[in-house]
Formats: structure tokens, C-alpha cells, sequence
């Protein structure tokens, strides 16, 4: 049985280039996070400054909940572009409930629904109405974005209840509330890939749908959970966009927040046909992401040429992963 | 007359990884013949004929052309040298037009550069008058039957100029008289100096149509002869061999209660009117050639595919599965064919696949107990002498035999009393294959019910209390297991002979 063997992988005698090719393709945004995070200090010496990293980090904490998200249906080996328009709609219908009822777990709560109950639609089109992801959220994009704009009458819309900013501008210790709620987000979406069926599911069927499928597992179930998912998640960070500056805008809001969380997931490491990412390959992404942008603050960049040097980020990364 | 055939590969010898596939084998064709190469499953006949494609080289032997030796080192070389290959699956391109998939990749061109559409239309109309059917070039080919393609294939060939014509299982896909409109097809190319090469199961088919046939086996050549001489049973006994009658594995154990009862299951297009039992403990195989309906049959038994009527009672309980989960939850497993397509799942390790398929089994509150995973990995990996050193790697590290013991387990551990296995010896190396049958059998003496499909007749009969023959979706025959001889198996299965109903 020599074939057997030597087609095995043989964790006894690694070679040194095996091995740096095996951490390099496993930790490769860990290193690139470094490498930038170096650089930036030595850039410029305000970046390190700590009221600087938690601004940082209070800034990619509503893309970051949503790049969570977008890690999950791009492991399913699907994609949402919904999430701007949806976080808008949310948000808007939110406000309103939030000074119908005066009541801040009113509002709350409706962000939370309408965020998964489009999620759920787009869920209902990916798994039983075998629409493609892009399609069918695309559609969704457009229609969430236009109720918006419908409702509040292509305006913006202002929270009345006082209390309700207090969500995204306190701070527990040094850390901004949206922060907390990022990491703690990011802990139980970890857990929920890596220690439940449901995240293994999802990479299975992200890997290869037809054998999930004849493993007896219910595909269409987890398609829905994974858009009912990101769009819970998406309600959230409306919360939080909304909670900010007490009022959220129909037209503007939330616009190409999706492009921001799906750079962050294929920075993350994760591969655009599913099944192989990882949710702390994320985290580092959308870190990356913000560092970037906090840089080209600091330096006085043209925030017109902000996008260009995103662009460039995004396809070095997608470059380097074609290697494997 | 010439003195040398057109085409002779002589001494040709092949092995992949160190396994021998073709031992000398020596084939001439002539100018202007016919030339039937028959052979069971795993003869060596697609390796020959992918050495005369370009697509292998030869580890030894000659191939001579018109008397001189040629190297066709790729199948470039191989076409400049007038063969072309019709494959099984055929290479169209469903979007494009009838003249532009006849001159894919060789466009004629105006002066400008442009293409120049009326004259492959032109030349397109042309070779398909020759082969006496009117198709308009500029239809798309989507919307052409099975057999028009077919032509099209062929009259590709002969844009080429193709001296010889490799034809393999052309007429799997077509209806009966699509098929004798090949043969008057087949015929004219002959009579035009065009030789071919055909490949097929349908022995009845060949006599029809060629003028002379080699029968491989094992990889060896067993005979050359003039077609007429010989009739269908003596070829089908040089193709099966008497010599390699294996022995029959089955040791005889008492059935316990009914299993499985299918009736009257029919899907339109796919199989139709299959009735069959299994009880507890016996092993039921079903065999046929490709485009039988077995696999389509039990993936819609298993849930996969939806639109079908009939009746199924697991265990007298009449049940109505829609998806593989109730499937499973009835108690059925399925190991399914193609592995890399249909079981493994390439992204987790070893171990996740295993649990894939009964997650319940390795939690506590709903979170998933890694040690637990763990350890039942290790007893199915003593169990069923799974070779991996460290099973957190992806399973797409491991050999062919290794993932199909670890589907294996991923059934064994859902506990399902009906096991369906669909050719599980795919692509598996011989001591491999020798373990899976030994499962198989301890699995059936533990009382499980379990279900063979396999493409070879000698598989079924090996490890099989009963076998059925499937042809064109049809059950056309049963045997028992120790009265089954492979001809006769052939004979049903290439739809030479069909019964009513027989069994054993």
C-alpha cells in the first residue's frame, strides 16, 4: 500500500518551506495586520495614540458586525449586497417606532425584525425560488433602499426619545458601547461556526452542496438561516448607526457598506465560493480596513483617492490567495 | 491493395502508478473498416484508445500510420494525423450555432479578419448533406436532439478530413431509430475510405454494423476476428473470461424481516414500473450498463430527487421521503458514487466528515463536543483500518479507498438499518476494495439491509445474495446470486434478451 502513503499527509517529516507556506496561507492576514500595523506606527507617531486605536475601533464596529455576517453567507458560498439598503429601512422604520411607542426596546426591537425579516426573504428567493445570491439580493438592495427612501420621504428621520443615543455614545471603561457589541458579536458568531452544527453545516454546504445534501442535511433551511442571520446582524448595526447621531438618513445611509464588509471578508482570507474562510480571519480584515483609512486621515489623503487605495488593498489580497 | 493496414499500434504497454492497464496489445485497422473494440469495465479499451486520441503516451510499443511510425504526443499531433475521438459526453457548446461549433477553434476568415459566416455555413451545409440530414447551419444546438449532436460530432470529424473516427459508446443516448440512421451513417463513411473505431456494450449493435473485432481483456488482447464468423455468445464468453471467476464471498446467514418494499416506482424518462424487496441481512445488487436508471432510481428513493410515483415501505411502514434527512430518518443511508462530487466534503477534516451526517450524536446543549467527535473517529478508524496519521487534515488528503471508508463511517454512525451503496468500489485500489467487500458482508451479518449498484457484473456477483439487471430504466431481469453468470447478465443488460418477470 505504498500509494496510500505517499499520497498522505505526513505531519513527521514537514519541510521548512511546507511549513512557512502552511502558516503563510492559514495566518497570511494576521502577518499582512502586523506588517501595516508597523508601518502606520512608524508613519506617524499619532496613530498609536490609544484615543486614535479606539477610534479606529469605534469606526469599523458597524462594518465589522456586518462583515460577521457577510463571513457567514460567503462561507455558504453566497453573497448579500442588501446590507446598506436594508441597514437603511431598519434604521428608518426603527426611528419611527422608536417615537410612535416611546419606547427604546421598541425601537430596538423593530430594527431587529425588519433587518431578519429581509433577511429571511432573501433567504425564501437563494433556497426555494433557486434565485442566485447576487440577483437576488441585488433585487433587495434596490427595493429595501426605495422603501426607505418612501417612507421618510427621501429625508432623514430623527429619534424624539431621549436615552436613545446613549446606545452607540456611552462607554463602559475605554471602550465605546459599539465596540463591546462588536467583539461580543464577533465571540458568538465564532462559537456559532465552530461549535455547532449549524456553522458546520454551513461550511459543508459552502464546500459542496450536493454531497451536504446527500449527507442528509437540510440545505435550504441553513440557506435561510444564514441570510435571516446577517439580516439580524444588519438590524443591529442600524441600531447602532441610528443610535449615533439620533437620526438615520434614507438616501444615504448605509450606502456601500456592502462593498466595505465584503472587502473585509475576502481580506479575512475567506474564499468567495465558500466553504474555506474563518470568522477571526475577518476581524483582522476589517482592522486592516480601518487602519487603512485612519492612516490616510492622519496623512491628509484626498479622501477622494481613499477608494483607489482600498481597491488596490482588495485586489493585492484576492491576488495573493489565487496561490494556494 | 496496400501493404500496410492504416493504423497498427503494436506491443502497446501502459501502467498508471505502478498498476499494469494495457499488456501488449497489439490492434490493426484497416482502410475503409469498421473495427468493433469490446471489453468489459476496466479492459483497458479507453486507455488504448486515449493512446491513439494523444491524450497518454505509450510506455512502450509503436503505433504506425499508412506503414510509418509516429509519436502523437498530444492529441494535436493526433488530429493533424486524421483521428478524432467522439467522446461518450459530448463536447458541445449548447449556445452556439450548428456552423460555429463545427468550426470552433479553426474560424474561416475574411480578408478583414472578420469571420466569414457565409462560407462555414456554406461548407457546414455541405458535409451535412453528405451525411443525408438537413439541419440549418445557423440553428442553435440547444435545441437539437441527442443524435443530431451526435451528427454533428461526426461531421466535425470529417471537416477535419479524419481518416479514422474513434467512436466511443455513441449510442447510449439515442433512440432506436436515431440509432440505425448512425449505422447508414457509419456505412456511407465507410464506403468512402473513412475507418472507425467503435466502441460498445450493445453486442447486437456491433454485429450489425462492423467488420472485424478485438476483445480485450484484463489489459491483454484476446482476439482479432472477422465479426461474421462469430456469434453473440462466444464474444461475450472472450470478454468475461473463465479463468478469473472469482469467489463468490457470500456466506449464508438467515434474512430477517422485510426491509425495504419498492412498487410500481416510476419517474418519467428515468426508470419505470420497479418493484423490488430487500430483507434484513441480504444484500441485493443492481447492474446494468450507463444509462440504466439505477443511480437516478435510488438517488430519488433516497430523497434527492422528487418526481416520482410509486410506493415505498420501510419496514411495512409506507413512507413518503422528499429530502435525504427524512430519508435518513426513515433509516436509510446512502453512500453515493462519484465520491469527490457526491460524498466528501473537501473543506473539513477527516473527522467532520464522518460526523457530518449525525451531528446529534456529538452534542451536549447544542454545542458540538470535539473529543467526543474524536474518539468515535478512532474506533471507526480501527474498525475499518482507516489509514490517516492526523484526521484534522482535509479529507481530500487521502487516498481513493481511505474517503470511501470514512463515507463509510459517516453511514455507520447515523445507524441506519438500509445501507445503499452506489458503485463503492470507484476508483479504489484491489487490497481497498477487498476490505469495503468484507464491510459490506459483516454489515449484512449484522442485519442490515444493503443495496449494491455497480457498472460491473462481476462485482454484484461476488458479494450479492440477489441481482437485478437493469436496461433503459427497467428492471429486465433477477437472478440469485449463485445462479447469475456474467453472460447472462450481459445479455439483459445490453437488452439482447428481456423477461417479463422471473425471479428467483
Amino acid at each position: 500500500m505504498a500509494n496510500i502513503d505517499t499520497k498522505e499527509y505526513s505531519p513527521e517529516s514537514p519541510s521548512v518551506k511546507s511549513r512557512l507556506t502552511w502558516l503563510w496561507s492559514e495566518y497570511s492576514v494576521i502577518i499582512a495586520f502586523v506588517i501595516i500595523y508597523i508601518g502606520a506606527s512608524a508613519m506617524n507617531p499619532r496613530f498609536l495614540d490609544i484615543n486614535n486605536q479606539l477610534n479606529i475601533l469605534m469606526q469599523v464596529s458597524i462594518i465589522g458586525i456586518i462583515a460577521l455576517g457577510m463571513t457567514v453567507v460567503m462561507l455558504s458560498g453566497g453573497i448579500d449586497l442588501s446590507v446598506g439598503s436594508v441597514l437603511a429601512l431598519a434604521g428608518v422604520i426603527s426611528v419611527l417606532a422608536l417615537n410612535a411607542s416611546g419606547s427604546i426596546l421598541v425601537g430596538v426591537f423593530t430594527a431587529l425584525l425588519v433587518g431578519s425579516f429581509a433577511g429571511f426573504l432573501n433567504g425564501l428567493m437563494v433556497a426555494k425560488g433557486r434565485i442566485a445570491s447576487f440577483i437576488a439580493t441585488l433585487g433587495m438592495m434596490a427595493g429595501a433602499r426605495s422603501i426607505a427612501l418612501y417612507i421618510a420621504e427621501g429625508g432623514s428621520v430623527s429619534g424624539e426619545v431621549s436615552g436613545f443615543t446613549a446606545i452607540a455614545n456611552n462607554n463602559l471603561w475605554i471602550f465605546d458601547f459599539p465596540v463591546i457589541i462588536f467583539f461580543v458579536m464577533a465571540v458568538l458568531i465564532y462559537v456559532l461556526m465552530h461549535k455547532t452544527r449549524f456553522g458546520r453545516y454551513v461550511y459543508a454546504l459552502g464546500s459542496n452542496e450536493k454531497a451536504a445534501m446527500l449527507s442528509a442535511i437540510r440545505v435550504d433551511r441553513i440557506k435561510i438561516g444564514v441570510y435571516t442571520l446577517i439580516g439580524t446582524l444588519v438590524g443591529i448595526a442600524a441600531v447602532i448607526e441610528t443610535s449615533r447621531l439620533n437620526s438615520i438618513s434614507s438616501s444615504s445611509s448605509g450606502s456601500q457598506y456592502e462593498l466595505d464588509a465584503i472587502a473585509a471578508v475576502i481580506i479575512g482570507g475567506t474564499r468567495m465560493t465558500g466553504g474555506r474562510g474563518k470568522i477571526i480571519g475577518t476581524i483582522f480584515g476589517i482592522l486592516i480596513l480601518g487602519i487603512l483609512n485612519n492612516m490616510m486621515n492622519l496623512m491628509n489623503v484626498s479622501p477622494h483617492l481613499q477608494g483607489f487605495v482600498k481597491g488596490l488593498i482588495i485586489i493585492i489580497a484576492v491576488v495573493f490567495q489565487k496561490r494556494e | 491493395m496496400e501493404m500496410h493496414p492504416f493504423v497498427a499500434m503494436n506491443g502497446i504497454e501502459k501502467s498508471f502508478n505502478g498498476v499494469p492497464v494495457l499488456k501488449k496489445v497489439t490492434l490493426e485497422v484497416e482502410r475503409g473498416e469498421i473495427h468493433a473494440l469490446l471489453g468489459e469495465n476496466g479492459a483497458g479499451k479507453s486507455t488504448l484508445m486515449n493512446i491513439l486520441g494523444g491524450v497518454h503516451q505509450p510506455d512502450s510499443g509503436q503505433i504506425l500510420i499508412g506503414g510509418e511510425e509516429i509519436k502523437l504526443a498530444n492529441p494535436h499531433v493526433s488530429q493533424a494525423q486524421g483521428i478524432s475521438f467522439i467522446h461518450q459526453e459530448l463536447n458541445m457548446v449548447g449556445d452556439l450555432r450548428v456552423y460555429e461549433n463545427m468550426f470552433l477553434g479553426s474560424e474561416i476568415r475574411t480578408r478583414f479578419g472578420f469571420l466569414n459566416v457565409e462560407e462555414m455555413c456554406r461548407q457546414t451545409h455541405e458535409i451535412l448533406a453528405q451525411l443525408g440530414v438537413s439541419i440549418d447551419p445557423k440553428e442553435y444546438v440547444r435545441n437539437l436532439a441527442t443524435s443530431y449532436k451526435q451528427l454533428i460530432e461526426i461531421s466535425k470529424a470529417l471537416l477535419h478530413k479524419s481518416q479514422l473516427i474513434i467512436m466511443d459508446e455513441p449510442t447510449t443516448s439515442l433512440a432506436e431509430h436515431e440509432v440505425s440512421r448512425l449505422f447508414i451513417l457509419m456505412k456511407n463513411l465507410k464506403k468512402s475510405g473513412v475507418s472507425i473505431i467503435y466502441i460498445s456494450h450493445k453486442l447486437k449493435e456491433i454485429q450489425e454494423v462492423c467488420d472485424r473485432y478485438t476483445v480485450l481483456r484484463d489489459g491483454q488482447l484476446v482476439k482479432t476476428d472477422i465479426m461474421q464468423n462469430e456469434n453473440l455468445e462466444v464474444i461475450t464468453k472472450l470478454m468475461v473470461g473463465k479463468s478469473i471467476s472469482q469467489d463468490r464471498y457470500v456466506h449464508e446467514h438467515e434474512f430477517g424481516e422485510l426491509a425495504l418494499e419498492v412498487q410500481g416506482l416510476t419517474s418519467t424518462g428515468l426508470f419505470k414500473h420497479i418493484d423490488f424487496t430487500v430483507r434484513q441481512g441480504e444484500i441485493v445488487g443492481f447492474t446494468g450498463l450507463a444509462g440504466d436508471g439505477r443511480t437516478e432510481l435510488f438517488e430519488s428513493l433516497f430523497g434527492y430527487r422528487k418526481k416520482y410515483t410509486g410506493t415505498v415501505k420501510v419496514k411495512g411502514k409506507p413512507v413518503h421521503i422528499t429530502h435525504p434527512r427524512k430519508a435518513l430518518q426513515a433509516g436509510m443511508g446512502y453512500v453515493p458514487k462519484d465520491r469527490k462530487e457526491n460524498a466528501i466534503i473537501k473543506d473539513l477534516s477527516v473527522i467532520h466528515n464522518m460526523s457530518l451526517s449525525s451531528m446529534g450524536n456529538f452534542e451536549r446543549m447544542g454545542f458540538i463536543q470535539d473529543k467526543k467527535e474524536q474518539e468515535q473517529f478512532n474506533t471507526y478508524k480501527k474498525a475499518l483500518n482507516i489509514k490517516v496519521h492526523n484526521p484534522r487534515i482535509t479529507i481530500d488528503k487521502l487516498s481513493g479507498g481511505n474517503q470511501q471508508k470514512v463515507i463509510i463511517a459517516k453511514w455507520l454512525e447515523a445507524e441506519t438499518d438500509i445501507l445503499i451503496f452506489d458503485n463503492p468500489t470507484q476508483g479504489i485500489d484491489v487490497g481497498a476494495k477487498q476490505e469495503i467487500y468484507q464491510q459490506i458482508l459483516t454489515l449484512a451479518k449484522l442485519g442490515k439491509a444493503i443495496i449494491i449498484l455497480s457498472s460491473e457484473a462481476p462485482e454484484v456477483m461476488r458479494i450479492c445474495h440477489s441481482i437485478h439487471v437493469m436496461y433503459h430504466g427497467e428492471i429486465t431481469a433477477r437472478f440469485t446470486g449463485d445462479e447469475a453468470s456474467e453472460e447472462e447478465i450481459m445479455h439483459y443488460a445490453t437488452g439482447a434478451k428481456r423477461e417479463g418477470e422471473k425471479i428467483g
